[in-house]
């Protein structure tokens, strides 16, 4: 950042680093109010990516959510996949978590965890902790869970995001 | 309070509209933009080089297509439903045809085009202000044809150099840059010559003062020392066919498809009816060249435009290349990619740019994730040392769309200093025009209308697919089936 080290003590430079460091889900430069998600209701989900838009000011995955038996997606009535979308921070900001239109591409199995709009659209934002944290899980090549399960109990699965593990679903769980 | 600093005399001299007046009072021809072969500068200075400078490998060619825009021109041999003479029809064309997918084979006759160019077919609805109308009435298979005698071969629009990628490329002329005693670091005084507005021969022609447009774009001659070599990037010199020889299958079905919709269905996706991006190519197309203003220091370039965003080269960094193409940020693509670039000397710079996100521009082909490019920027002087503007040599790598990486060479000539004319303005889009049932409509405000927010995943080819239900498009595999 170009400050002379004669007058920063190692302590503040830590301390100038971390607040440089964007968590997966916070983004100092919101662009939009998230009062249209319910922070109160989460949901974990296993999905199949069909796109990603690496948005300056927001990613978003969209993705058909897996059905009960992780055999396929769910669809509407005319069998087309239900699109849902998953809105991350900043496209900058997660792709050091190897979450970008490479890492993620169309047909990957993953799993998360959101908060949904409150109208009923398929749309969601990511879920964090109190501490800014969140995880995405990513199934290793076509691999799917076990019925009900999601892929962070898939052998070979990868962690992406500064958090360890889903969260307790408060309900409509999938 | 503000330091005036005396600068180094800058021996430029700008553009004036009195200069192109005046050359408008010397002679009356048509001024199209096809030249002799003349090398470049650097190679006239007998600076041989295995990366550069390299003479354009065409010959002088006339415009291609039916439609001319920017000089409102029917150069059409036949319309109506006619055929041009000299030449047997193909039983089906684009024209004719309802569905292109079976068509491939034909492709690379110029005469499933009618002879035309890309620019001719992207306009012949009267898309362009600067362009007629040439097919006659609402009919497609009315559409005109072009000239099938003329166009510039591929050789002229492939790269002449021997290599693969942009990174063996530069890499090959920073060496030639170090067994020269360079890369150097310029001093600022050295770099004020750059420091400047630039225009196109182009944009020269429209911009000659007491003229209507058009008889503007017919006298305008341009002076001999701003010779360029064909732009045929600008879509107007070559058959569709051959562009088509450049391509790979997938980015040739990519063009047909929007070439077929122009013709067919007049479905332009023009960006201004998403307010979306442009993306990268879309500063060497005709109309989308807005200017190129240049702040050259020792260790960074910047390129600003006026129809685009500005670029950015970090002199002297190299890129990371641990992910899917080099990159100087985060892994993700951006719209004008990431430029690194060293100087020569203070008269020429190189310089790579990637991580390009793919993307669409309208009359031209698409470019994938995977575009590179090499641009090497060079000062032209006149025989008396003045100097005249910027030799801009670029060559474009993508493995995904090109079978072989294209050149194309151009001339930017000095217009105005940095700080002259009128001062820089910020642009945002103002939608006025809207997708209803995958065409532009002009929409007012009050207006309410049914709209299908499109997905940024190429939604050109979203917008097209709307018309290609009986077609038989090849299959996708289904990214959702487990089965």
């Amino acid at each position: 950042m170009g400050y002379e080290s004669s007058r920063f003590t190692e302590r503040h430079r830590l301390a100038l680093a971390s607040v440089g460091v964007l968590s997966l889900a916070s983004s100092a430069l919101a662009h939009h109010s998230f009062a249209m998600f319910d922070r109160n209701a989460i949901r974990t989900f296993t999905g199949v990516v069909s796109n990603v838009e690496p948005g300056a000011d927001h990613l978003q995955i969209f993705f058909a959510l897996m059905n009960e038996q992780r055999d396929g997606v769910e669809r509407d009535a005319q069998g087309m996949p239900i699109v849902w979308s998953l809105e991350l921070t900043g496209a900058a900001s997660v792709a050091k978590y190897g979450i970008t239109t490479s890492g993620f591409p169309p047909g990957t199995v993953f799993s998360g965890a959101f908060h949904p709009a409150r109208d009923g659209a398929h749309a969601g934002v990511i879920f964090r902790t109190r501490d800014n944290q969140s995880v995405l899980f990513k199934c290793p090549g076509r691999n799917r869970p076990a019925p009900g399960k999601h892929c962070d109990s898939v052998e070979g699965n990868t962690l992406h995001g500064n958090d360890s593990a889903l969260p307790a679903a408060t309900g409509g769980a999938r | 309070m503000q330091r005036t600093e005396r600068l180094s005399p800058d021996p430029s001299r700008a553009v004036s509209t009195r200069l192109v007046a005046g050359l408008i009072g010397l002679a009356v021809c048509v001024a199209l933009l096809a030249l002799t072969r003349v090398p470049l500068a650097y190679a006239q200075a007998g600076d041989a080089s295995a990366g550069r400078g390299r003479p354009f490998a065409g010959p002088t060619t006339e415009p291609v297509g039916a439609t001319l825009p920017f000089w409102n021109r029917d150069l059409s041999t036949a319309k109506g439903g006619a055929t041009a003479p000299g030449v047997t029809a193909l039983e089906r064309d684009l024209f004719t045809s309802d569905d292109f997918y079976v068509d491939r084979d034909a492709w690379l006759d110029a005469r499933y085009f009618r002879c035309n160019s890309p620019v001719s077919i992207d306009s012949m609805w009267g898309d362009y202000t600067t362009g007629p109308k040439t097919i006659t009435g609402d009919d497609p298979a009315t559409g005109p044809w072009g000239h099938c005698d003329r166009g510039l071969p591929r050789e002229a629009l492939v790269s002449p150099y021997a290599f693969a990628t942009a990174a063996e490329h530069y890499a090959a002329l920073l060496a030639e840059a170090q067994a020269a005693g360079g890369p150097v670091v310029p001093s600022y005084d050295s770099l004020v010559g750059w420091q400047a507005r630039y225009t196109r021969n182009l944009d020269i022609e429209f911009a000659a003062g007491g003229l209507s447009q058009m008889e503007r774009a017919r006298t305008v001659v341009i002076p001999p020392e701003y010779h360029e070599h064909p732009q045929w990037l600008i879509g107007h010199l070559t058959q569709v066919s051959t562009i088509l020889s450049l391509l790979t299958e997938e980015y040739q079905t990519r063009f047909v498809q929007q070439l077929y919709h122009l013709a067919h269905n007049n479905t332009r996706q023009w960006s201004l009816m998403y307010c979306r991006p442009e993306g990268f190519m879309r500063e060497w197309s005709g109309p989308g060249f807005g200017g190129l203003e240049v702040v050259a220091l020792p260790n960074l370039v910047i390129l600003g435009s006026g129809g685009n965003a500005d670029r950015y080269v970090y002199v002297g960094r190299e890129f990371t290349e641990d992910g899917a193409v080099p990159r100087l940020g985060d892994d993700v693509r951006r719209w004008l990619g990431e430029s690194i670039g060293f100087w020569r000397d203070s008269r020429t710079l190189v310089t790579w740019t990637s991580n390009v996100r793919g993307w669409f521009t309208h009359a031209s082909f698409e470019h994938s994730d995977q575009l590179q490019t090499i641009e090497i920027f060079t000062q032209r002087h006149g025989a008396d040392g003045r100097y005249l503007g910027i030799e801009h040599e670029t060559v474009f790598y993508d493995s995904d769309a090109f079978v072989q990486p294209v050149r194309d060479l151009r001339f930017l000539p000095r217009s105005a200093g940095l700080t002259e004319g009128a001062p820089k303005t910020f642009s945002y889009c103002q939608q006025t025009i809207f997708p209803i049932d995958g065409k532009g409509r002009h929409v007012s405000p009050g207006t309410v209308i049914e709209y299908e927010v499109p997905s940024l995943d190429r939604p050109w080819a979203k917008a097209f697919e709307r018309f290609e239900s009986r077609m038989q498009r090849p299959a996708k595999p289904d990214i959702f089936s487990f089965d």
